[in-house]
């Protein structure tokens, strides 16, 4: 069953045509990651599938609610309908994002509570129940400022999972960690794959791309350039700008 | 062993600076002592000679001030009083002033606009004199300190609101995005992550507003029967032809509060600064 789907998506920023009509779509339970070199667009087609960026024209479909984009200005309808794609997202930042002014716990329940009225309580036992899964149950009260980048990132991934959605979206979750954290936070996303969850990752970790993903997505100035499994995309890739691509990452782990 | 050399030498050198510092801190405390002597000589009421020059100090009739220091006092507590209430009246005009020139809706960004420039384009004691002596004109009588605070209030609310623009401003897009990712509405992401961050960071600056509004707060008493500090000062001053004792006074208690209330502030800045990350 396809979860997720985008089809003929555009989005500009002024002249600079930054998606050039992707199609895109993907099954439940897959895991998915895209790739690419910084200006390929990658970052912005996962902003524009729960709308923190509004595509210029295109459709975006999320477990069965579509929105079809055709000019700036968007109805009642269309707002109503993208308010629910965000409640079945959750994304997860490159700079975690988590409000400094709340507790970890305080983090995870905001949203349920404010957004779906969940009770408190309620919302409590889910949150403790994903801050086990990613391994934060002990800092439960502690503020985010107390934190390291991977366990912030690992609340804001519990954060998410709290809203109990059907998707996972995930814009270079480990980009803005120091190379010894990163490990805990990709072990996190494993786990979450395992259990099923469809995933969406921007993403320059090719360990996680080879070994946890179902496809990989080569995204290259604004459109996809290639797609397969990843074995075939990474080991064998078709397109020489892939084959360009992968050799630049190769080549830079050899300089280092 | 040339290594524990250097280290001791570069001890030496910092020992030195730390003296240096702290020597410059006590000669700074010894002027202040010495300034604060000759401010109190000056106002001694001593006289003598130095050979042919005698020496006139200022006389001050402490007869007067020990009789009436107590009814001018008693307008500290209304000074604060006057203080308080409208700087909690102008922070919330300040907070919703600061929210309409945000919303990016045209008529609230224009009235927001119109507010700020209006009073930031008009003297103070004329917007107090206005509440007081001008509106009765169209039939709405306030009392001198309604008006006062009712002024005070609106002119602080104006400055402010750019102090509260700037906390909410400076509360970071990533955060704003989390919001709305979690599904958050545009007010929910205000009144729940936005304000309550903003509101930290506006603190210590409307600490500094509220000391200044501690001193303008005397202008009220121009609206006459408003019982703080100056109005009384001023009142007794005059009748009994002391004003210079009676502006003594009053002038001492204003820098009292003002130097209570920025120690305050400075403690209350440090424990916010150790807050956030």
């Amino acid at each position: 069953m396809k979860i997720l789907q985008v089809e003929n998506l555009h989005k500009s920023f002024g002249h600079l045509e930054v998606l050039k009509g992707i199609d895109m779509e993907v099954m439940q339970g897959e895991v998915v990651t895209i790739i690419g070199r910084s200006g390929s667009g990658k970052s912005t087609l996962l902003r524009c599938i729960n709308f923190l960026e509004q595509p210029t024209h295109g459709k975006v479909m999320v477990d069965g609610l579509s929105v079809i984009v055709e000019r700036h200005k968007l109805s009642r309808d269309q707002k109503q309908s993208i308010h629910e794609i965000r409640l079945r997202t959750g994304m997860v930042f490159q700079e975690f994002n988590l409000f400094p002014h709340l507790s970890v716990i305080e983090n995870l329940i905001e949203a349920p509570v404010i957004v779906k009225r969940m009770k408190k309580k309620e919302a409590i036992g889910i949150a403790e129940m994903y801050l086990d899964k990613v391994g934060m149950s002990a800092k439960r009260n502690e503020f985010p400022n107390r934190l390291s980048g991977g366990q912030k990132q690992r609340v804001a991934i519990a954060r998410a999972l709290t809203m109990q959605p059907k998707v996972m979206l995930f814009d270079e979750p480990t980009s803005a960690l120091d190379p010894e954290l990163i490990g805990e936070v990709l072990e996190v996303m494993r786990q979450l794959a395992d259990d099923g969850m469809t995933m969406l990752v921007v993403s320059h970790e090719m360990s996680f791309a080879h070994d946890v993903s179902h496809r990989v997505v080569f995204m290259e100035e604004g459109i996809i350039a290639e797609e397969g499994p990843p074995e075939q995309l990474l080991d064998d890739p078709k397109n020489p700008k892939t084959r360009m691509f992968l050799q630049r990452i190769i080549g830079e782990k050899q300089e280092e | 062993m040339a290594a524990e050399r250097v280290l001791s030498r570069t001890q030496l050198v910092i020992r030195q600076q730390e003296r240096q510092r702290f020597m410059f801190g006590v000669q700074v405390i010894v002027w202040w002592i010495i300034i604060l002597a000759l401010l109190f000589f000056a106002f001694s009421g001593i006289r003598f000679s130095l050979g042919p020059i005698t020496i006139k100090t200022i006389a001050l009739d402490t007869e007067f001030m020990k009789t009436w220091a107590p009814f001018i006092s008693r307008g500290v507590p209304q000074t604060i009083y006057i203080s308080i209430v409208s700087i909690i009246f102008a922070s919330i005009l300040a907070l919703l002033s600061a929210l309409a020139r945000l919303s990016g809706i045209p008529p609230l960004v224009a009235l927001a606009g119109f507010y700020v420039s209006l009073i930031r384009g008009t003297p103070l004691l004329l917007q107090i004199f206005f509440f007081f002596l001008a509106l009765p004109q169209i039939g709405i009588r306030l009392s001198g300190p309604v008006a006062g605070i009712t002024a005070l209030s609106l002119n602080y609310g104006a400055y402010m609101s750019e102090i509260f623009r700037a906390g909410i401003e400076s509360v970071g897009k990533g955060q704003r995005e989390a919001a709305i990712a979690l599904g958050m509405t545009h007010g929910q992401m205000m009144r729940r992550i936005v304000v309550p961050q903003a509101l930290r960071l506006v603190i210590p600056p409307s600490g500094n507003e509220f000391i200044a509004m501690l001193k303008d707060s005397a202008l009220v008493a121009t609206t006459g029967f408003v019982q703080e500090t100056f109005w009384r000062a001023q009142k007794v001053g005059r009748a009994n032809f002391r004003g210079l004792e009676a502006l003594a006074i009053a002038a001492v208690w204003y820098w009292l509060m003002t130097i209570m209330f920025t120690t305050l502030q400075a403690r209350l800045e440090q424990r916010m600064a150790r807050g956030d990350r």
